[in-house]
C-alpha cells in the first residue's frame, strides 16, 4: 500500500511539475514567437517586392521600420475597392501595398494554397502595372526536401521575376508552372505566363498552378484597377493602419 | 592531461561515448530524426545543441530522482521528464532562433523517441550519480553531434558548394564545368554518405 | 477523392517516411534481416499508424489547436505546445490497448504481431507521422490516408531490405562495408528508386 502510494504521489508531483515548466516556457515565451512570425511574414513581403535581397538578413528592427515606412496593409472587396477597417467583412481580401515615397510601386498579394504534401504560403509581388510580377517568396511549405522543397530557394523563385499574369493582349490568364523547361515546352507566345518547372515535382507544380489561378482570379478585380491607373494616391498622413491612403478615382 | 585524469571515470565516459562506442556507427542508435537535417550544416549543428543539452539534462534530472523513481513507472517517468525537456527546447528555439526552427520543423519534437536520450537514461543514468551522468549526456550529445555535423558538412560542400550558407566552392570551378551534386541534397546521398563514413571508420580502425 | 490517392501513393513511394524522412530508422536496422520479423513487424507498424494518426488527430482538432477548445467555453486557449507529450502519451497508450486486446481476441494474431508492439512505441515513425499530419494541416480523412499510407511505405521498405537482405548474403562485399556499411548503402540505393515514382501522376 505504501508503495502504491508512493508511486502515485511521485507520479502527481511529476507531472504538476513538469506542466508548470511547460505553462511557464511556454506563455513567457509566447510573445516572442508571435513577433518573430511577424517579422517572418513582414521579411518575405519585403522580399517579393525587392526591397531585401535574397542574401541579405538584416535584423528584426530594421526589418520592422522598413515594413512600416514602406508597406501598407488594405483590404479590398470583391470589386476591388478599398475597405475601410470598421467595416471589414469576411469575404474581404487582404492587400499589402508598396509606397516608394507618395506613390505606389507594387501591391503585394498572399498566397496560401494546397501543395503536394500541405499548405503553402507565400507573397507574390506584382507591379503597378497590374501585370508584371516583380517577385515570389515562400515562407511555409511541406515538400518534399530536394524535390518539391525547391520552390523556396532563389533560383526557382527568380524565375518569376518579369513574367506577365496577362497575356499579349492583356487578358487576365494567371501564371503557371510549366513541366519542364519554358522553352521547350511551351509556344513562343505563351512563355510570359509559364517559368521553368522543377525536375522530380511536377504535382508541386501543378497546385502551385492551380492556386495561383484561383488566388489571382480572386484579385483580378484589383489588378484591373491597377492597369486601368485607377488606384491613385491621396494625400496621406503619416502612419496608422486605418489610414485610407489608396482611393478610387 | 595527468595520468591521473586519463584514469578516471569521467575521462573514460568520455572516451567511450566519443569513440568507443560513437552512436550512429557503432550503436546505431539515434540515427533516427537525425539525417533529415543534414542537408545544411547550420540546422545540423542547432539539432546536435537542442540533443545535446536534452540527453545532458535529462540524464542529470533522472540521475539525481533516481532513488525515488518507482521501479514500475521509471520509463514512463523518463518519457515524461524528456518529453519536457524537449518541449522546452523546442519553444526557446521558435522564440530565438526562429529561421532554423523553421527549418528543423518536426524533427526537434522527435528528439523524444530518439534512442540515444532513452538509452542512456535507461542504461546509464538511473545507475549512477547524478554528475557522472551530466557528464555522460554531454559526451553523447557531443558524440551524436560530431557524426551529424560531419555528414552535414560533406552534404552541404558537395550538394550546394556552400559550407553555413557561404559558397566556397569558387566560381572558377563552376566556370570549368564542376556540378553541384544534387544526389547528396536528396535522401539517398545521406544514407550513402552514412554507409561511407562506416567503411573507412572499419577500414581505418579495423575491427 | 483524388487528393487522397494522391496523399497514399506520395506517403507509400516517394514521400516514404523511412526512405525520404529517415523516420523508424531504429527498428528498421535491427530487424531488417530476417523476412518473417520484417513482414510482421511491418503490419504491426500499419496497423499502429492506421490507429494513432486519426486518433492524435482528434485529440489536437478537438483539444490542442488554438482555438480548440472553443466548445468547451475557451476560444482563446492554445495548448499546441503539448501536442509532443500528449501524442507519445496517446501512442503509448494506444499500442498497450492494442495489445491487450489483441491477446484477449486472437491468440493467432497475438502470436505474430505481439511481440512487436512494445517495439513500436519507440518507432520515430509514429510519433513522426502525427507530427507531419498536424504540420501539414491534413483533414480528417486525408489524416486517416496519410497513415494507412506511411505504414504501408514503411513496411514496404523494411520487407524489401529483409529479401535484399537475403540475396546479398552471397555477394562478396569488401570487408569493411559489411554489416552496418553496406545495409545503408542499400537503403540509399532503395531511397534513390522510390524517388522515381514521384514522375508518376494521377
Amino acid at each position: 500500500m505504501n508503495e502504491q502510494l508512493k508511486t502515485i504521489v511521485f507520479a502527481f508531483v511529476l507531472c504538476l511539475v513538469c506542466s508548470l515548466l511547460l505553462t511557464a516556457a511556454a506563455t513567457g515565451l509566447k510573445k516572442r514567437q508571435v513577433q518573430n512570425v511577424l517579422v517572418d511574414r513582414h521579411r518575405n513581403i519585403l522580399m517579393a517586392v525587392g526591397l531585401i535581397g535574397d542574401n541579405q538578413h538584416p535584423a528584426a528592427r530594421s526589418i520592422e521600420e522598413l515594413y512600416r515606412a514602406k508597406i501598407k496593409e488594405l483590404w479590398v472587396d470583391s470589386a476591388g475597392a478599398i475597405v475601410p477597417p470598421d467595416r471589414r467583412g469576411p469575404a474581404d481580401l487582404p492587400l499589402y501595398v508598396y509606397y516608394e515615397g507618395k506613390s505606389i510601386e507594387a501591391y503585394v498579394v498572399p498566397i496560401d494554397t494546397r501543395g503536394l504534401w500541405g499548405q503553402i504560403n507565400g507573397y507574390l509581388a506584382i507591379d503597378k502595372d497590374g501585370s508584371t510580377i516583380r517577385g515570389f517568396t515562400v515562407y511555409h511549405h511541406s515538400e518534399t526536401p530536394g524535390l518539391g522543397g525547391e520552390i523556396e530557394r532563389s533560383w526557382f523563385r527568380k524565375k518569376f521575376v518579369g513574367k506577365k499574369i496577362t497575356d499579349q493582349q492583356g487578358r487576365f490568364v494567371s501564371i503557371a508552372i510549366a513541366k519542364g523547361s519554358v522553352e521547350q515546352v511551351v509556344p513562343e507566345a505563351h512563355r510570359i505566363n509559364y517559368v521553368d518547372g522543377i525536375s522530380g515535382a511536377t504535382m508541386t507544380g501543378r497546385f502551385l498552378t492551380s492556386g495561383f489561378k484561383d488566388i489571382l482570379r480572386n484579385y483580378e478585380p484589383v489588378a484591373v484597377r491597377f492597369r486601368q491607373a485607377l488606384m491613385k494616391k491621396k494625400e496621406s498622413r503619416e502612419g496608422g493602419p486605418d489610414d485610407r491612403s489608396v482611393e478610387e478615382k | 592531461m595527468t595520468g591521473a585524469w586519463k584514469k578516471s571515470e569521467t575521462y573514460r565516459a568520455i572516451r567511450a561515448a566519443l569513440y568507443d562506442s560513437n552512436p550512429i556507427s557503432k550503436q546505431i542508435l539515434g540515427i533516427c530524426s537525425s539525417l533529415a537535417v543534414t542537408v545544411k550544416l547550420s540546422t545540423a549543428i542547432v539539432m546536435s545543441l537542442a540533443l545535446t543539452f536534452v540527453v545532458a539534462f535529462s540524464n542529470l534530472v533522472i540521475s539525481s530522482m533516481r532513488n525515488q523513481i518507482p521501479r514500475n513507472i521509471r520509463i514512463i517517468v523518463e518519457v515524461a521528464v524528456i518529453a519536457t525537456l524537449v518541449i522546452m527546447a523546442d519553444e526557446f528555439l521558435k522564440a530565438f532562433l526562429y529561421d532554423v526552427s523553421k527549418q528543423l520543423s518536426v524533427f526537434v519534437g522527435l528528439i523524444i523517441t530518439n534512442c540515444i536520450v532513452m538509452g542512456r537514461a535507461e542504461t546509464f543514468a538511473m545507475s549512477n550519480p547524478p554528475g557522472k551522468s551530466f557528464v555522460d549526456g554531454l559526451a553523447n550529445g557531443i558524440g551524436y553531434g560530431s557524426i551529424l555535423c560531419a555528414v552535414a558538412f560533406f552534404r552541404e560542400l558537395l550538394g550546394s558548394g556552400k559550407l553555413l550558407g557561404f559558397q566556397v566552392i569558387p566560381d572558377s570551378f563552376y566556370a570549368a564545368g564542376y556540378q553541384n551534386m544534387g544526389l547528396m541534397l536528396l535522401a539517398p546521398g545521406a544514407f550513402i554518405m552514412i554507409g561511407l563514413f562506416t567503411w573507412l571508420e572499419n577500414t581505418l580502425l579495423g575491427d | 477523392m483524388e487528393n487522397l490517392i494522391s496523399i497514399f501513393v506520395n506517403s507509400v513511394f516517394v514521400g516514404n517516411i523511412l526512405l525520404a524522412y529517415f523516420l523508424g530508422m531504429c527498428s528498421y536496422l535491427s530487424v531488417s534481416q530476417n523476412l518473417k520479423t520484417s513482414a510482421g513487424l511491418g503490419l504491426a507498424v500499419i496497423f499502429v499508424l492506421a490507429i494513432t494518426t486519426p486518433v492524435n488527430w482528434i485529440i489536437y482538432h478537438w483539444l490542442l489547436a488554438p482555438g480548440a477548445l472553443a466548445w468547451a467555453g475557451l476560444p482563446d486557449m492554445d495548448l499546441s505546445y503539448l501536442k509532443l507529450i500528449l501524442f507519445i502519451a496517446v501512442i503509448a497508450g494506444i499500442v498497450q490497448i492494442v495489445e491487450m486486446v489483441i491477446d484477449r481476441y486472437s491468440q493467432a494474431l497475438y502470436n505474430s504481431l505481439g511481440v512487436f508492439l512494445p517495439l513500436i512505441t519507440v518507432n520515430c515513425a509514429i510519433l513522426g507521422a502525427s507530427l507531419f499530419m498536424v504540420e501539414r494541416r491534413y483533414s480528417f480523412s486525408q489524416a486517416v490516408v496519410y497513415g494507412v499510407g506511411s505504414g504501408a511505405g514503411w513496411a514496404l521498405a523494411i520487407i524489401s531490405m529483409a529479401t535484399i537482405m537475403q540475396k546479398l548474403r552471397y555477394a562478396d562485399v569488401p570487408k569493411g562495408l559489411q554489416g552496418f556499411g553496406i545495409r545503408m548503402i542499400v537503403t540509399g540505393l532503395m531511397a534513390m528508386a522510390f524517388m522515381l515514382f514521384s514522375g508518376i501522376t494521377l
